[in-house]
């Protein structure tokens, strides 16, 4: 049950990834960006995370794609679909990705014993109680974070005004 | 005061610059040469009590004070004042002379376009020549002696509009610089035996017998020093200068070139007497060269017409006393000689200088009867005439005498061509006055022209023969000066003896000479008619025209200088057809084929090397700046390439 | 299910994200690849978190803070992108070279 689980979230999560990444239409890759972000959410809540899997949902599928899509809109012309979507850099691109992979295989399948013992437990109230607790320092500081950042996009994207 | 007698040297020098860069006023409306006057007056006073603390001997002398100079390995320059009865006698001397000159020269130079220099020019001559006298080193000594000839130099051709004044400004530097030469020499020569050039630690190296070092080199350094002696005090055959440099002012004639800067020759004799009394032969050579200068300058004085050429042709033959003194072992009547003769000589010249100053002439034949005129000067240029010529109890009678005994102890064949030559020292003085003063007025209009000078310049006439007539009784009375002024306890003990032993007689011989002379004179000019002395000069035409032309040694000079300038032309041939040619153009010439090689190498390796760095930096430097084409995928790009080696590295290690 | 599937899924998601963050002429493409590569740094931790450390939450309380700083990414980079576009009327990365130097 779990492995059909694991594997149809993985074939979601992956597929809609190659789309986002090699689709020519921008608006496309967004919406497939939402899929996939859907499907992270999905993995999340196979793991137990249950608050992370609705922060995943609220944050990046409510919110991140939402706000991509708009962009998208807002920035794009008919005209480039017709254009290509993918640098010329591609092929160092691949190879250094698969450099990488070579780099990463052997963690992944060294770590492969590991296996489920417990079932999970509702992690809500006992990350409610950290974040406000012993990691209210770093809590704080990213809200200062998404506070400046708030105030930097107003910034950035407000109209510019033409001087006479 | 003896402590503070660097000043005397140092305030003229201040005086002087403050003179000349005072006030651009020039003429005589300047105040300033007033300053130059005071401060000499000042010189005079502080040297007076110098003396009398000398003579006293309230002062202890000598008095030696030093203060380094500077140093180069073990050797300390000192630079210093070392007074003794000699430096203490010069230094009235010289100050007197100064003093009186420059009171004299307010009315004698009133009317010159550069007044201001002239007393600048003055000033500075009597600080070098201060100088010169409280030198403790013969160095600073030397400096001073040249410091003097440049002075004398820029007051000879001090009207150098014409060309005679600058013709003879060149001929005294030049001349004197040839004894200079000997000078230098023989100062080096003492340095490298002794090691020193300080005036008080020279004896000891000269009193410390043979052994010390070679026989020969006091011998040489004498004859060497002699040479710059010959050649500041107008000796033979040097002498030549001496009556060119009377186309300077009187004034300076008086000062410079009669009573101190031509006694700078004897008094650096007396000043390194140790030497000579270290080599008897040098000694000798002092006696003999002062012996020919006397009678030879006594001769041409005879022969001239120009009134200041009598008197320098006059001052040669004195200085030749001096030195004659000094040679024969009289120390202290050469110097004697030497303070007396500043006093009646400077009188003469001043004399001199207010008869041009009414006739406008320096030509005897020009003058005549001018005692009505000009009494005042008759009289005082009597009195000098009477001093230098020896007349009993006058001053020049005194130092003559003492001479003319040390000589005829010497050598009584000296003591004749000596007392002959006094003889025609009486004869040529009065000459000089009997043509100028007496007789008929040879040339009316200037003689109606003439007048008494004003007092400015008379009353330094006066004052000067007063001391012509009494300076000599003075300083001869109890042994003062010979007391002051002795050269060493031996020395003196010696000249006592010498005295006591001297024949009564030899006292008469001077004053024979004196009456001689003066008969002759009087024979021949005295009278108003001057015919016998016109045919004697008819009859000893040959005689005559060999004194006029100074026996040949201007020739003589002349000839070195055209030698040396043919010999400088054929040098100058050589140098530049031979040396030039082969050597020189040769040389340039292989090292341009030499320089074409290395063109070559440095074009074409050197700067091949040098391009090819550069073009390596610059095709470097453009092949780089296409990665950082602001592309920031591509940054993107190696920042991942450089983390995924990075993280492959680590992790399959 | 093991680790190793949770870690393989994660690499394969990172290293698509990564192809794309090179790749993407599209400025939005770029930050969508970012996107994707956060993402599989999130299932890391999360896995590791069950994986490893069953009883503990740690590993989610990180994730949450990852999803913060990316969101606040996101929103920064997406306001420059409409600032570009504005003031240079393209929205692909190999137009803008203002940091030619």
């Amino acid at each position: 049950m779990s492995a059909l689980v694991f594997y149809s979230l993985s074939a979601v999560v992956l597929i809609s990834a190659l789309g986002v990444v090699l689709l020519k239409n921008t608006l496309h890759s967004a919406l497939l960006l939402g899929l996939c972000l859907a499907g992270v959410a999905g993995v999340f809540a196979s793991l137990g995370a249950d608050f992370l899997f609705s922060s995943q949902l609220l944050i990046y599928v409510g919110g991140i794609a939402v706000l991509l899509l708009f962009v998208v809109m807002l920035s794009g012309r008919s005209s480039e679909l017709k254009l290509r979507q993918v640098n010329d850099q591609w092929l160092a691109a691949l190879l250094i990705c698969a450099v990488t992979f070579l780099g990463m295989r052997r963690y992944i399948f060294e770590a492969g014993t590991a296996v489920l013992t417990a079932s999970p437990q509702p992690t809500t109230a006992a990350l409610g109680k950290l974040l406000l607790g012993e990691y209210a320092v770093p809590f704080e500081a990213v809200s200062l974070i998404l506070i400046a950042a708030l105030v930097g996009a107003v910034v950035f994207s407000k109209a510019r005004e033409r001087k006479p | 005061m003896i402590k503070h007698v660097h000043w005397i040297a140092l305030l003229p020098l201040i005086a002087s610059v403050v003179i000349l860069l005072g006030s651009r006023d020039n003429t005589e409306k300047s105040r300033l040469p007033l300053l130059g006057v005071a401060v000499m007056g000042w010189c005079l006073l502080h040297s007076l009590l110098i003396l009398a603390g000398v003579l006293s001997g309230r002062a202890e002398v000598p008095f030696y004070r030093t203060l380094p100079w500077f140093e180069f390995g073990g050797f300390e320059m000192t630079l210093g004042v070392l007074i003794d009865g000699t430096a203490a006698f010069m230094l009235v001397v010289v100050t007197l002379v100064s003093f009186l000159v420059q009171v004299y020269s307010l009315g004698y130079m009133h009317a010159d376009p550069r007044f201001k220099r002239y007393f600048a020019y003055l000033s500075f001559f009597s600080a070098s020549m201060l100088g010169l006298v409280i030198s403790s080193n013969l160095m600073a000594l030397f400096a001073c002696w040249e410091l003097v000839g440049v002075s004398s130099y820029l007051l000879i051709g001090f009207w150098f509009e014409g060309d005679a004044p600058a013709y003879a400004g060149k001929k005294a530097f030049i001349t004197t610089k040839l004894g200079d030469l000997g000078f230098f020499v023989g100062l080096l020569l003492l340095f490298a035996y002794a090691q020193t050039f300080d005036l008080k630690m020279l004896p000891l190296h000269f009193q410390m017998g043979p052994g010390h070092m070679p026989a020969w080199v006091p011998t040489a350094v004498g004859v060497l020093l002699l040479c710059g002696a010959a050649g500041k005090s107008a000796q033979v055959p040097l002498f030549v200068w001496l009556p060119d440099a009377m186309e300077g002012p009187t004034p300076v004639s008086a000062l410079i070139h009669a009573a101190t800067m031509v006694a700078a020759g004897v008094y650096l004799v007396a000043r390194t007497y140790f030497i000579y009394q270290a080599a008897p032969m040098a000694l000798e050579a002092v006696a003999w060269v002062g012996l020919i200068t006397a009678a030879l300058a006594a001769t041409m004085a005879v022969a001239a017409y120009d009134i200041k050429r009598v008197l320098a042709f006059s001052t040669v033959s004195q200085l030749g006393f001096m030195m004659l003194g000094l040679g024969v072992g009289g120390y202290t009547s050469g110097l004697f000689h030497l303070t007396t003769h500043g006093c009646f000589k400077a009188l003469l010249f001043l004399c001199a200088g207010s008869v041009i100053h009414a006739v406008h002439t320096n030509d005897m034949r020009q003058m005549g009867g001018l005692s009505k005129k000009m009494p005042e000067t008759f009289i005082t240029m009597l009195i000098g005439a009477f001093a230098i010529a020896g007349f009993p109890f006058l001053s020049g009678w005194f130092s003559k005498e003492a001479i003319l005994h040390d000589v005829y102890r010497f050598s009584p064949a000296m003591w004749c061509a000596a007392l002959a030559t006094a003889a025609l020292t009486a004869f040529y003085m009065f000459r000089l006055v009997f043509l100028t003063f007496l007789g008929i007025s040879r040339d009316h209009p200037r003689w109606e022209h003439a007048g008494e000078s004003p007092p400015v310049m008379t009353v330094p006439l006066w004052i000067l023969a007063a001391l012509s007539i009494f300076a000599g009784l003075a300083l001869e009375h109890n042994g003062i000066f010979a007391g002051a002024v002795c050269f060493g306890p031996a020395a003196a003990a010696e000249g006592a003896e010498a005295v006591a032993h001297a024949p009564n007689w030899l006292a008469w011989g001077a004053v024979g000479a004196f009456a001689l002379g003066l008969a002759a004179a009087w024979r021949l000019y005295g009278t108003g008619d001057l015919s016998l002395a016109s045919s004697l000069k008819r009859s000893l035409a040959g005689v005559f025209d060999i004194l006029e032309d100074r026996y040949g040694f201007d020739r003589f000079f002349l000839a070195l200088v055209r030698a040396s300038d043919s010999l400088a032309a054929a040098l100058y041939w050589f140098d530049s057809n031979i040396i030039d040619a082969i050597f020189v153009d040769g040389w340039a010439l292989a090292t341009r084929a030499l320089a074409e090689v290395q063109r070559f190498f440095d074009d074409f390796f050197v700067d091949g090397a040098v391009d090819g760095v550069g073009a390596l930096t610059r095709d470097g430097g453009l092949g780089l700046s296409r990665l950082m084409a602001g592309k920031v995928q591509e940054y993107l790009l190696f920042v991942a390439l450089a983390v995924s080696l990075f993280a492959t590295f680590i992790m399959t290690r | 299910m093991t680790l190793a599937h949770y870690l393989a899924l994660s690499a394969a998601l990172f290293l698509i994200g990564l192809f794309g963050a090179l790749t993407r002429r599209n400025i939005i493409g770029i930050l969508m690849g970012i996107e994707l590569m956060f993402n599989a740094a999130n299932i890391n931790l999360a896995a590791f978190n069950r994986f490893l450390h069953p009883e503990g939450i740690v590993g989610s309380a990180v994730a949450l803070f990852v999803i913060a700083v990316a969101a606040a990414e996101i929103v920064v980079g997406l306001a420059l992108v409409l600032a570009i576009y504005r003031s240079q009327n393209t929205v692909y990365a190999e137009d803008i070279s203002l940091l030619k130097g």
